[in-house]
């Protein structure tokens, strides 16, 4: 896998990085590099843990460059990470890498035949590599692994259940390739605005539901992301979405004790259908 | 209803088989028409037009209504597999489809899917 590394975005929690162990823990061998940006204070204490791993990149340039989706002038985000990540790839000499968030804890067995509720993967390194024999082939803007939330409902969960309409979806875990550049877009839930607004114009994403990252849960970690949902809540990130994908995506309630506003994509009017060759007359 | 209807109402239900999610299209001819639903686009465009803002500002404001414009690509799919070479040809250029050249995604699946249920049976051979 020499074409081939790891991106962890992270900010602001040096000492808190537990997708790095997690990695080792679970055999990837592979290369790893930190991705924090030019405004994080911690930077020095990054570098005395991980050393040359740790790739910096300019945010303010990065946030002037891209899309953000709202005028708050605040940086607080992992977009302008997702998106230096090309040109990190770039400058560090590997075309393919995955971008990881820094909070996950263990890589686990989702599905191998049969839906299978319990098992670390321990050899990430060759779960890796089929991932990657299985981007290469398809062409894809961009593929993810799953993330637990996606089995709420266990074998009835919505990814398993009717798989062909539900799998494409892309997020936290991107497999991505400095030969298909995108850009990511909307400073939050860029996630769900980028493989909305890129899958109407033709970009497949898919999610492949056979392994899933647990991470710790949303707003129980501070730092990053966390800090900016909490001070705007779940509003303004729900409607970004919408305002990104306005015929295909609306908000709801979610949540039965503490209900919060989400984002809902209504699949059939977001991802034009991937057809056999077949059906192409000559 | 009895345990075993119920298990197997269930089985029908959560049928979890993971197939590449290449869409089969219907049998049955679309009219073009029946791809896209413009009403809320056309509601925006009126009160556009009835509107004071200036000209400049209308073309701005109905270039953006267009995003309203509500595309069922299940629909648009029907439709593709009935059209013409050209229109087909068209469809593929806009991205309303796309086509699995060589079958590399529906393939790519039954590849990875095995691999990975290998690889499984190897960490977990008891299970």
């Amino acid at each position: 896998m020499h074409d081939f590394a790891v991106f962890i975005l992270s900010h602001g929690r040096p000492s808190k990085v537990i997708t790095a162990t997690t990695l080792k823990r679970q055999g990837y061998t592979g290369s790893i590099f930190i991705v924090v940006d030019n405004e994080d204070r911690h930077i020095d204490d990054y570098r005395k843990i991980y050393g040359d791993s740790v790739v910096v990149f300019d945010k303010k340039k990065m946030a002037d460059s891209i899309d953000e989706g709202n005028n708050f002038d605040e940086r607080g985000c992992i977009i302008h990470a997702r998106n230096a990540c090309f040109e990190i790839a770039k400058s560090i000499g590997v075309k393919y890498f995955m971008q990881l968030d820094d909070d996950y804890t263990s890589f686990r067995w989702r599905y191998a035949d049969k839906y299978i509720t319990k098992g670390n993967v321990w050899n990430l390194d060759k779960l890796f590599l089929l991932l990657l024999a299985f981007y290469k082939k398809t062409k894809c803007t961009s593929i993810a692994i799953a993330q637990g939330g996606d089995f709420i409902s266990g074998e009835g969960c919505r990814l398993l259940n009717n798989y062909k309409n539900r799998a494409r979806k892309c997020m936290n875990t991107f497999i991505c390739s400095t030969d298909r550049p995108f850009q990511f877009v909307g400073q939050m839930n860029e996630d769900v605005n980028t493989y909305t607004t890129l899958a109407t114009r033709g970009h497949l994403f898919l999610t492949l539901p056979y392994v899933g990252v647990e991470q710790k849960q949303t707003q129980s970690q501070s730092g990053g992301i966390t800090d900016l949902y909490l001070k705007y809540g779940t509003y303004c990130k729900s409607f970004t979405s919408v305002m990104m994908s306005p015929s295909s995506v609306k908000v709801f309630m979610m949540g039965f004790k503490e209900q919060r506003l989400h984002h809902r994509v209504e699949w059939k009017t977001t991802t034009p259908q991937i057809l056999s060759e077949k059906c192409k007359k000559l | 209803m009895f345990a075993k209807e119920q298990d197997e109402e269930a089985k029908k239900k959560y049928s979890s088989k993971v197939e590449a999610p290449i869409y089969e299209p219907k049998v049955k001819p679309r009219h073009v028409f029946e791809c896209f639903d413009k009403s809320k686009t056309i509601k925006l465009i009126a009160d556009i037009e009835s509107s004071s803002v200036s000209d400049e500002e209308k073309i701005m404001l109905k270039e953006a209504a267009e995003r309203h414009t509500i595309f069922n690509y299940e629909t648009v799919a029907d439709y593709y597999a009935h059209a013409t070479p050209e229109m087909q040809s068209l469809m593929e250029d806009s991205a309303l489809v796309i086509i699995d050249f060589d079958r590399a995604i529906e393939l790519g699946y039954v590849q990875i899917s095995q691999d990975l249920t290998a690889q499984y049976g190897e960490e977990y051979p008891d299970a």
